[in-house]
């Protein structure tokens, strides 16, 4: 699954994770923001339960809060990582909710939170939503299977992704020279491999 | 002005100067060893340097192929082979990317004329550092302290602050030492007044020079002044290019360690710091080799060569100030932007 997140030519990321998202609607049809699950990759996992869990059990949610709390702090520095457009301006997020981390039997990972929009916005309009890490440190790729659902959307409201185009061997050699005058690597590998969800409701 | 307040002035003066650099642009090193994710901190935004998409393409296949590999362990052990070529090509092409104090390592080379086999030697131990920290703290903090990720985020995040903190040391005794050199040969008239009054108090520091007063100057000896090798830069230039542990290493030792294989991860990150080495060593030879021909068309008698020399060797020195200061200001709580 993992193989299939990379493509052609990437900066180079150490951390991969798969991406399943939800939007969220308010009672009034309003977008409220974003619920994102972030699977993480099995390296990046076995580093998240280290020192944890009794006699080689997956640990527990309470024992994987603190690295889950680290791992939330930083993100605002970030944008979440989440970059949401509505009619050509952005929105902005506030401080995700309703955050856990947990494994599974096999000590893979996730990371869930709400991330509610600063200030819910109509669905008329059509919204989207980008997941990238603009440094290329971590590599987000949505799943194959169901990346993005609605919850509790007004009826006629459809959800769609947009996969990004390759990188063309001229775009690579730009890169490269944005790299060099300054010194922001990923600044266009997170977002040019990106794919795009696009809200639409009637 | 006295000798060494003039130099303590200039000195002051580059500092502040490379601390206004170093805040004028903090989100080209802001993100560094604070993404949420990060193991052993932003490599991925680190130092000044790059290559093309294909080089970065191929670290990524190395790291896939790393991960690969490790998991196959599980189930067969031939599959050591493997991790042990992709290990060493990870640390070959990894290093090609920011991190691995390559700019720290070039800017040595250059400010301090140091040899080729010293500069091939600095790097193998920096990289050798790199991957025995890495270990260290997977060895110490996981397997004796069963120390979490979060313990492990953190005492990667003092080692990462630590080393920038000696990338700035040696930034600040490299234009200690450039800056007055510099000065030494931008105050040596064409040619030496006889000396009336002998006022040496500093027998043995070819770069001095004393004020009017004093009734002479001192040519600075070229020789002296191009040589210039300090054992306290050359471990600190170590130190500074190699005690950061990499993400990679981190990565791939709490792996293994999970599967129960500790001492394979040990070999993998030996192997990858082999490959660093080669990269890094290459760095420093491109160096030396830029610089020696840099010489080679400057005439070495004249003073404007020997004042540009040294003004080069400055500026280096200035460089290696600027980066330690930057990542400090960077990686410091709540600095950067
Ligand atoms: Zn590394
Ligand atoms: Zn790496």
């Amino acid at each position: 699954m993992w193989l299939g997140l990379v493509r052609g030519a990437d900066a180079h990321p150490h951390v991969w994770v798969a991406v399943r998202s939800e939007v969220a609607f308010g009672p009034d049809g309003k977008i409220l923001g974003v619920r994102h699950a972030w699977e993480f990759d099995e390296m990046y996992s076995a580093f998240a339960v280290q020192g944890l869990g009794k006699n080689g059990k997956p640990p527990t949610r309470e024992e994987l809060a603190p690295l889950a709390k680290t791992n939330v702090e930083s993100l605002a520095e970030f944008e979440f990582f989440t970059f949401a457009k509505q009619g050509g301006s952005k929105l902005k997020f506030k401080e995700p909710v309703d955050v856990t981390l947990e494994s599974d039997d096999k000590k893979i990972v996730t990371l869930r939170f709400l991330l509610p929009l600063e200030t819910p916005v109509p669905a008329q309009k059509p919204f989207s939503f980008q997941v990238y890490d603009p440094t290329y440190f971590v590599s987000f790729g949505f799943e194959k299977q169901n990346p993005v659902t609605l919850s509790k959307a007004p009826a006629g409201c459809s959800v769609s992704t947009m996969e990004p185009k390759p990188l063309a061997a001229d775009e690579n050699k730009k890169l490269s020279e944005a790299f060099f005058q300054n010194f922001s690597p990923g600044a266009d590998f997170g977002v040019k491999l990106a794919t795009r969800v696009i809200v639409a409701c009637p | 002005m006295s000798r060494r307040s003039r130099r303590f002035v200039i000195a002051l003066a580059l500092a502040a100067a490379a601390a206004a650099i170093a805040l004028a642009s903090p989100e080209a090193f802001a993100q560094s060893g604070r993404n949420p994710f990060a193991i052993a901190g932003g490599e991925s935004a680190g130092a000044a340097s790059g290559f093309a998409g294909l080089v970065l393409s191929w670290q990524n296949k190395f790291h896939q192929e790393l991960q690969a590999a490790a998991k196959a362990l599980k189930t067969s052990p031939e599959a050591f082979w493997t991790l042990a070529g992709a290990s060493l090509f990870y640390g070959v092409f990894h290093a090609a990317g920011p991190g691995h104090g390559k700019a720290v390592l070039a800017s040595y080379m250059i400010a301090s004329r140091a040899a080729l086999g010293r500069g091939m030697a600095l790097a193998a131990l920096a990289a050798l550092l790199q991957g025995a920290v890495a270990i260290a703290l997977v060895g110490a903090a996981a397997i004796v302290f069963g120390a979490t990720a979060t313990q492990m985020k953190w005492a990667a995040a003092n080692i990462e602050l630590a080393s920038y903190a000696a990338i700035a040391v040696l930034g600040a005794s490299l234009v200690w030492k450039k800056g007055a050199a510099f000065l030494a040969a931008a105050h040596t008239p064409p040619l030496p007044r006889a000396s009336t009054v002998f006022c040496c108090e500093a027998v043995g520091d070819p770069a001095h020079i004393h004020s009017d007063a004093c009734g002479h100057f001192h040519i600075p000896d070229a020789a002296a002044l191009e040589s210039g090798f300090s054992w306290g830069d050359a471990l600190g230039t170590i130190v500074a290019a190699g005690l950061r542990p990499c993400s990679g290493a981190i990565l791939i030792l709490v792996f293994t360690l999970a599967q129960g294989r500790f001492l394979t991860g040990v070999a993998a990150v030996l192997l990858m710091s082999a490959g660093t080495a080669a990269t890094t060593g290459a760095l420093a030879a491109a160096a030396v080799y830029a610089r020696e021909t840099a010489r080679r068309f400057s005439s070495p008698e004249s003073r404007r060569a020997k004042l540009a020399g040294a003004g080069a060797q400055l500026l280096a020195a200035v460089a290696v100030l600027i980066l330690g200061l930057a990542l400090l200001v960077g990686s410091a709580p709540g600095g950067g932007a």
